[in-house]
C-alpha cells in the first residue's frame, strides 16, 4: 500500500511542470472533439494520429538530441530522404516493402551515426555540423529524386495511415523501446552523458558512444518519420521535410526539453509534439490559410517560453 | 617549427589563424589561376568579391552576435524578406527609390530588435527565437507575395548592385563601408567590449557593469540591417527576388563566421577573419561550379566544402 502511495508521489513529482501543458491539452482536445465530433471515433483518433505521428517521432529524435546538450537542425532533411528512399526502394510484396523500410530506416541511422561522430569525435559544435550536413543529406534527397515522384504500395498506404489507429500502435511500441533503452547500460550512458557530461566521463562512461549511438538513433527515427511521410502522401518529395526543423524543436521546447541537456525526457516530447498537432487541426478545422499556420508555429513558441518565464518569478 | 616561429617578437600574426586563411585563399586563387587561367581574370576576382560581399554583409552581423555568445538562425529568411518586400514598396512616385530601401532596412532592423527583445525580456534560447522569426517571415512572405518572383526597377537598388563607383563595383565598397564600421565597433567601442564580455562570461560581465539587455538588442537589430542590407545588394545584382534567394545564406553566414576564427561559443574572434571566411567560401564554392553539377550535388559538395573547413578551423577545445 505505501509502495504504491510512493509510487503515485513519485509520478506526481515527476510530471511537476508538466501539468500546465497537460492541462492546455484536455482543453484544447476537448474544443477540437467538440468542432469535430468525428474525433470521437476508431476511424476519427485514426486519421487524428496520422496528422500527429510525424511530427511525436521527429519530436523524439530532436529530444535525444536535445538531451545531450545539442541540437538537430538535420532532422528535415533526412525526413525528406526517408520519404524518397521509401518511395523508391518499398517494393510491391510484404517481403520487399519490409526491406524498403528497413533500409530506409539504416540509411538514416548510418547518416546520424556519421553526423553524431563528427560531434563526439571532432568536437565540432553541433549546430554547425547539423547545418552543413542539412545540405549533404537534403542534397542526397534531390540526386534520389529530383522532383516528386515515386509510389508507395497501397495496401501500405491503407495499413500505416489508413482507417486503422496503426499510427497509434507504432507510437506504444516506441514508447515501450523507449523504456527498454532506458533499461539498459547505453541508455543509463546516453541520460548520464547528457546530464553531465564532464562527470559521466570520469566516472568511466564511454560519453563519445553515447552520442554516436544518440544521433545514431535520432537519424533512424527521422529517416522512419519520412516512411511514414511517404506512405501517407502514397509518393516522395525530396524537400518535404522542411517544416519538420522547428516543428521538433517547437515541440521538444513545448514539452519542457531544456537546452543544456539532461532535462527533459519522451513524455515531454509526445505532449508538445501533440499540443502542436492539435493546434494544426483546429486551425485547419477554423479555416485558417495554411499561411497562418507558419505564423502561429512561430508565435506559440514565444509564448511558451514567456509563459515559463512568468511561472519561474 | 610553429612553436618556434610563435617566439620571434612580433611574428605571432603570421601563424595567426586569420592571416592562415588570407593565405589559403591567395594559393588558391594562384592555383587555380594557373590551372585554368579565366579563373584569375581580373573580372572574375573582381566578380567573386561581389559574390563575397552578400556573404560578408550578412556576416557582418551576425559575427557581432556570435560573439555575444548567440545565433542569429533568421538570416536567409531576412535577406529573402529583403528582396521581395522592396520591390513590392518601391513606390512611383520616388524617383530615387531610396525610400523604399530605407523603408526596408528600417523594417528588417525592427525584426532583429525583436529577436533581441526575445532573448532579452522573453529569455528565449537565441536558435529558438530566431527560427521562430523566420518561420513568422516565411509565412507572411507567402501572403504578401503569393510565392512568386516579383522584379524591381528600384533605381536605387539596380545601382546599389551593377553600379561602378572610380571603377569599383558599389558592391564591394559598400562591403568595405560595413567592414570598416564592424571592426570599428568590435574594436574601437564601448559595445564591442562589451560584446566579448557578454560571449565569454554573462554573468561576470553583468556584475562588471556591461548593460547587457541594450547590447544584445542592438547586437540582433544590427544583425537584422545588415541581412536587410545583403538582400537589397542580392535583389540589386539579380533584379528580381524569389521565395527561396536568401536560403544558401544561413549557413554562409555561419560558416564564414566559424571559418575565420570567431568561436561559435562566443567571447573570441573578430571580423578580420570573418571576411576572410566569406572570399575563401565563395572562392571555393566557385571551383565547385566549375563542375558541371546538378543542383542535388551542388548542395551536397557546398554541404560538404563547409563541413571540411569546419574540420579544419572550427574545433573547439573541450575540457576534461
Amino acid at each position: 500500500m505505501t509502495g504504491a502511495a510512493l509510487q503515485l508521489r513519485l509520478l506526481w513529482q515527476r510530471n511537476a511542470g508538466l501539468y500546465g501543458l497537460y492541462l492546455l491539452l484536455i482543453a484544447l482536445l476537448a474544443v477540437y472533439a467538440w468542432l469535430h465530433p468525428g474525433l470521437l471515433s476508431v476511424a476519427g483518433v485514426a486519421r487524428f494520429t496520422q496528422n500527429w505521428f510525424p511530427i511525436a517521432v521527429v519530436a523524439l529524435a530532436q529530444t535525444l538530441i536535445m538531451l545531450m546538450g545539442g541540437i538537430d537542425l538535420a532532422i528535415g532533411a533526412t525526413v525528406s530522404l526517408g520519404c524518397v528512399l521509401a518511395a523508391s526502394w518499398i517494393g510491391d510484396s510484404y517481403g520487399g516493402a519490409a526491406l524498403g523500410i528497413a533500409l530506409a530506416v539504416g540509411v538514416g541511422a548510418v547518416i546520424g551515426g556519421t553526423v553524431g561522430a563528427i560531434v563526439a569525435l571532432l568536437r565540432i559544435p553541433a549546430i554547425v555540423v547539423t547545418l552543413a550536413a542539412s545540405f549533404i543529406i537534403g542534397g542526397i534527397a534531390l540526386l534520389v529524386m529530383p522532383r516528386p515522384g515515386g509510389h508507395v504500395p497501397a495496401w501500405l498506404s491503407d495499413g500505416l495511415a489508413g482507417e486503422t489507429p496503426t499510427a497509434l500502435v507504432l507510437l506504444l511500441c516506441l514508447l515501450v523501446a523507449w523504456r527498454i533503452l532506458q533499461a539498459t547500460p547505453l541508455g543509463q550512458d546516453i541520460n548520464a552523458a547528457g546530464n553531465n557530461p564532464h562527470g559521466a566521463f570520469r566516472s568511466g562512461v564511454n560519453v563519445a558512444r553515447a552520442r554516436i549511438v544518440a544521433y545514431a538513433i535520432s537519424g533512424a527515427l527521422s529517416a522512419f518519420a519520412g516512411v511514414y511521410v511517404a506512405a501517407q502522401t502514397g509518393s516522395g518529395d525530396p524537400i518535404i521535410g522542411g517544416p519538420f526543423i522547428l516543428d521538433s524543436i517547437t515541440a521538444a521546447v513545448l514539452g519542457g526539453v531544456g537546452f543544456l541537456g539532461g532535462i527533459g525526457a519522451f513524455r515531454g516530447a509526445i505532449a508538445g509534439s501533440l499540443l502542436l498537432a492539435v493546434m494544426i487541426n483546429v486551425m485547419f478545422f477554423l479555416g485558417f490559410p495554411p499561411v497562418a499556420q507558419y505564423i502561429a508555429k512561430g508565435l506559440i513558441i514565444v509564448v511558451a517560453m514567456g509563459l515559463r518565464l512568468l511561472r519561474e518569478r | 617549427m610553429l612553436a618556434s616561429l610563435k617566439r620571434l617578437p612580433g611574428a605571432s600574426w603570421l601563424i595567426h589563424p586569420v592571416t592562415l586563411v588570407y593565405l589559403v585563399v591567395i594559393a588558391i586563387w594562384i592555383t587555380a589561376g594557373i590551372m585554368k587561367p579565366g579563373f584569375a581574370r581580373i573580372g572574375h576576382l573582381r566578380y567573386l568579391l561581389e559574390l563575397a560581399a552578400v556573404i560578408g554583409i550578412a556576416a557582418a552581423g551576425q559575427t557581432l552576435v556570435i560573439i555575444a555568445a548567440g545565433i542569429d538562425l533568421s538570416v536567409a529568411a531576412v535577406i529573402t524578406f529583403a528582396a521581395i518586400l522592396t520591390p513590392i514598396v518601391s513606390v512611383g512616385w520616388d524617383p530615387t527609390g531610396l525610400l523604399g530601401i530605407l523603408f526596408v532596412l528600417a523594417i528588417t532592423t525592427a525584426i532583429g530588435a525583436v529577436n533581441g527583445v526575445g532573448v532579452v525580456l522573453l529569455r528565449v534560447h537565441p536558435l529558438i527565437i530566431t527560427l521562430a522569426t523566420a518561420t513568422i517571415l516565411q509565412g507572411s512572405l507567402l501572403l504578401i507575395a503569393g510565392g512568386s518572383a516579383v522584379s524591381t526597377t528600384n533605381p536605387a537598388v539596380v545601382w546599389l548592385g551593377n553600379e561602378r563607383l572610380w571603377g569599383f563595383p558599389v558592391t564591394i565598397l559598400t562591403w568595405l563601408v560595413v567592414a570598416a564600421a564592424t571592426l570599428v565597433v568590435l574594436h574601437r567601442t564601448v559595445l564591442g567590449g562589451w560584446l566579448y564580455a557578454i560571449g565569454t562570461n554573462p554573468r561576470a560581465s553583468r556584475l562588471a557593469g556591461v548593460n547587457a539587455p541594450l547590447t544584445l538588442i542592438t547586437v540582433y537589430a544590427i544583425s537584422g540591417a545588415s541581412a536587410g542590407l545583403a538582400g537589397l545588394l542580392l535583389l540589386g545584382m539579380n533584379r528580381q527576388g524569389y521565395v527561396g534567394i536568401g536560403e544558401p545564406y544561413l549557413l554562409g553566414t555561419i560558416a564564414a563566421v566559424v571559418v575565420g576564427g570567431t568561436s561559435i561559443l562566443g567571447g573570441r574572434g573578430s571580423y578580420l577573419g570573418t571576411i576572410a571566411g566569406a572570399i575563401l567560401l565563395v572562392t571555393l564554392t566557385a571551383l565547385i561550379t566549375v563542375v558541371n553539377a546538378s543542383p542535388g550535388l551542388r548542395m551536397i559538395l557546398f554541404g560538404g566544402l563547409v563541413l571540411a573547413m569546419l574540420l579544419i578551423a572550427g574545433r573547439v577545445q573541450e575540457t576534461r
